[in-house]
Parts: structure tokens; C-alpha cells; sequence
């Protein structure tokens, strides 16, 4: 019932704030997961550092929470175009931790040490996610890195 | 029930079921509503992004506390409205320790961006959008954003009876075309 007005209206509209090309893209990736029990860890923080000017000084600070631990990383830019994920789990335990990406990727698995730190490095810009393995685990919504 | 329930709900039956597709096809459908119900908390756009994301991610959990799939989108746009408030009350409840993300949230969904606004007619459109009330602003954005309106999502969305979305959004759009109309810079 709509007649040519109604419609350019209605399709400036939906350019005013649609939401990001990627999100259903982002949406499917963080719900590929095997562990459907896991517990879902909101983002809390999310801190920029350095000035950005010169490659390998810009940060970013991300802390997760989940009702059974808090997952915070760092996501420190390297010169060669990937990143370092250092990472600090609290309580601290030595648990499994393992960082998905999309497929055919394989995800990488690594264990804390006993003060719950763990680093991932030489990791690709683009979609991962992050898991804890435990009882339960605990994974955070998909990260644009 | 009307169809489009029973279209959402056999596509999250498929979906439980292993079916890709049908889930790509649900994320699909829903996701324009869930971005607009985040971004009417006054949201910024990444937090916006997350907290969709963690409700989907929520909905797989819980599955099995769903009886009925029909109840999916009510189920979604009610998880999505709560995480989104909860984010955004911590964030000022964090005010004096601003992080960039937060500073960026907005009251009422931001302005189009300044390329769009270069537009003589998306600029016109804008100023009057903006004075519509804001039930009319919200409900024409998500009718804008699903290229097949489907009323029972945004009934669920506006918690509107389904049959009253129509005349809603028919009174919006009315209303928003007479201030076009009578602007010379619109007609131009």
C-alpha cells in the first residue's frame, strides 16, 4: 500500500543507523560453539592505551565477567600486523583456555598458569572468541580483534 | 497464533534440531529488532553489537526452558531490553571512570553520520524525523529496517497489540510526509 514517497522515505530511514554489516556474521560465529552449557561472560570494560601513532604501542583492555570468574585480555598490537592476547583469569587457576575462530580455522587450546595467565600470540585480526574451560565453562561474546 | 510466529517457531525447532540455515535464517529475521530495541536503551554501537550477541548466546543456553518456540522473539526482545539496560546502568554507574566506549552513548540512537548528511534530502528527512514522537521515531526505524514487515516481531518489540501496529506505523508515516511536504527544501 506504500506509494513511491512512503518508500524512499522509509529507505532513508533505514540508512540513518542499520546495524553492522556483520552482525549476523558475528551472532552465528559466537553461537558455533560446541558447549552449549557454557556461561555467558558480559563485557564490562573495554580501555584504549597509547597514542596509536607508531605500530605495536596501541592497546586494548577487555574485561569479562561471568557469574563463576572475570576474564580480563590485552590485546597488544604486533608490528607484523597480528596480535599478542595476554590474558589474566580470577580467581587464578591453572584451567584450559582455548581461542576459536571462525572456520576452517582450527581453535588454539593453551593452560593458564597457576596465577591464571595466559598468552596467546601471533593471532590474526578478525572474529574470536574466547572459552574457559572448567565446570562450567565460560565463554565471552565474539571479538572483532 | 499468527504465521509468522509459526514460521519463527519451526525455524528454532529446525535449528534446535542442528539446522544451520534455519538458524542463519532466525539471526537473519530478528536481528534488525534486537539492534533497534539495544540502540533504544541509548546504547552505543558496539555495545549495542555485544549485547545482541550475548542474547543469542543466552537463547542457545536456554533452549530447553522455551517451551513453546512460538514465544522465541518475545523471548529475544525481552533479554535484549534487559541486558541493554543493564549495560547501560553500568556504565554510569562507571561515569567517573569513563571508558571511550561508554562516553559514546547516546539518549536517543545517534544522527546519521555526516557522509549521509551530505544528502540535501537526508538532511531535510532527519530534522523532521526528529521532531515525530519518539514511539513514532522507534517503530518507523524498525519498520525501515525489515524489508518484509513483520508485525508480530515489532508487536512483540513495542509490546503492542499486533493489530494496532499497522495504524501506528500508517499515522507515523502520514504525519512525517505532511512535514515534508509543506517544507520547500523537500519538495525541491
Amino acid at each position: 500500500m506504500d506509494d513511491p514517497l512512503d518508500r524512499e522515505i522509509l529507505s532513508r530511514i533505514a540508512r540513518f543507523d542499520p546495524p553492522p554489516p556483520d552482525l549476523d556474521d558475528r551472532v552465528l560465529f559466537a553461537l558455533a560453539l560446541d558447549d552449549l552449557d557454557a556461561q555467558v561472560a558480559r563485557l564490562s570494560a573495554e580501555e584504549f592505551t597509547g597514542s596509536g601513532a607508531r605500530a605495536g604501542e596501541r592497546t586494548r583492555t577487555i574485561t569479562f565477567d561471568a557469574d563463576s570468574r572475570t576474564v580480563m585480555i590485552t590485546v597488544v598490537e604486533r608490528p607484523d600486523n597480528l596480535v599478542r592476547i595476554d590474558g589474566w583469569l580470577a580467581p587464578a587457576e591453572a584451567a584450559q583456555v582455548s581461542l576459536r575462530f571462525p572456520e576452517p580455522a582450527p581453535a588454539r587450546t593453551i593452560t593458564a598458569d597457576s596465577t591464571g595467565r595466559f598468552v596467546f600470540d601471533e593471532v590474526p585480526h578478525g572474529l574470536a572468541q574466547l572459552m574457559v574451560h572448567g565446570t562450567p565453562s565460560v565463554v565471552t561474546p565474539s571479538l572483532a580483534l | 497464533m499468527s504465521p509468522d510466529d509459526a514460521h519463527l517457531g519451526d525455524l528454532l525447532e529446525r535449528a534446535r534440531a542442528g539446522d544451520r540455515e534455519s538458524l542463519r535464517e532466525l539471526v537473519r529475521v530478528l536481528n534488525p529488532v534486537l539492534w533497534r530495541v539495544a540502540r533504544a536503551q541509548g546504547l552505543a554501537a558496539e555495545d549495542a553489537a555485544d549485547v545482541v550477541q550475548t542474547s543469542w548466546l543466552e537463547l542457545i543456553r536456554r533452549l530447553d526452558e522455551i517451551r513453546n518456540p512460538r514465544a522465541v522473539t518475545a523471548w529475544l526482545i525481552t533479554a535484549t531490553r534487559r541486558e541493554a539496560w543493564q549495560r547501560r546502568a553500568r556504565s554510569r554507574r562507571d561515569a567517573d571512570d569513563p571508558a571511550p566506549y561508554l562516553s559514546a552513548a547516546v539518549d536517543d540512537g545517534p544522527p546519521p553520520d555526516a557522509r549521509l548528511l551530505a544528502d540535501e534530502r537526508d538532511r531535510v528527512l532527519w530534522r523532521h524525523f526528529e521532531r515525530l514522537s519518539e514511539r513514532c521515531r522507534d517503530l518507523l526505524r524498525i519498520v525501515a529496517q525489515v524489508d518484509r514487515p513483520d508485525y508480530t516481531v515489532i508487536a512483540s518489540a513495542f509490546g503492542m497489540p499486533h493489530g494496532s501496529i499497522g495504524p501506528t506505523r500508517g499515522r507515523c508515516l502520514t504525519k512525517l510526509r505532511e512535514m515534508l511536504l509543506a517544507d520547500p527544501a523537500w519538495s525541491m
